[in-house]
């Protein structure tokens, strides 16, 4: 079984079109699938313009959550990224 | 060690609109990425204008291959023309302009490979925007 890693963000500004951007770059560089999720609803970390359509907005809370080998630096990796959203 | 990446030409009936699209990818998928825009006819008209598009593609190519977005009806034409007359590698996509350009570009700006990268902004066209 794989190993999975769940990390909650509370986002500094919205997950618009370049965090988004950033939030690919920062999970392809790992082998574990990365996914965020917000209200009910999941995209993809490899889909800017599945993150950019879960409309999250500064203040919400999302979930990180990553499956694989290096599941924990994965999640860690993307919401880094996340809370240095701007 | 620098690692080439795939770069993308914005075809557009209008330069506005292509250097417009181009200077929104240079924020979300950083400098990295080569965009090249072909908008507009020689003499700034609103149009399309194949050596403009064959000249982008030259610039766009740094070894990893391009992908091309065209905004509507005649640049898909005239790019299809173009392409018809070069050595086989660059990739025409039928995905949304501004979408589909900026799928590719964050694609391309992690370094994946070209049929990735045109599979990025394919699958544009199946995105709801909210």
């Amino acid at each position: 079984m794989n190993p999975s890693s769940e990390i909650t963000v509370v986002l500094p500004a919205a997950l618009h079109a370049r965090p988004a951007g950033a939030v690919v770059r920062a999970a392809a560089g790992f082998e574990a699938s990365v996914e965020v999720r917000h209200d009910g609803r999941t995209a993809s970390a490899r889909s800017a313009l599945r993150l950019m359509s879960l409309g999250a907005g500064a203040g919400s809370t999302v979930v990180v959550a990553a499956a694989g080998v290096d599941a924990d630096d994965a999640a860690a990796a993307v919401a880094a990224v996340l809370r240095e959203a701007s | 060690m620098d690692m080439a990446l795939v770069g993308i030409v914005l075809v557009s009936h209008s330069g506005k609109l292509a250097e417009g699209v181009r200077d929104l990818l240079r924020q979300v998928a950083t400098e990295e990425v080569r965009v090249e825009p072909a908008g507009g006819t020689a003499s700034g008209e609103l149009g399309t204008d194949a050596a403009a598009i064959e000249a982008a593609i030259g610039r766009a190519d740094t070894g990893a291959g391009v992908v091309v977005l065209a905004d509507l009806g005649s640049a898909v034409l005239t790019t299809r023309a173009v392409l018809a007359d070069l050595a086989a590698g660059p990739v025409l996509v039928d995905a949304p302009f501004v979408e589909g350009a900026v799928a590719a570009a964050v694609l391309a700006s992690t370094g994946a490979d070209l049929a990735t990268v045109a599979d990025a902004a394919r699958e544009a066209r199946d995105e709801p925007k909210f």
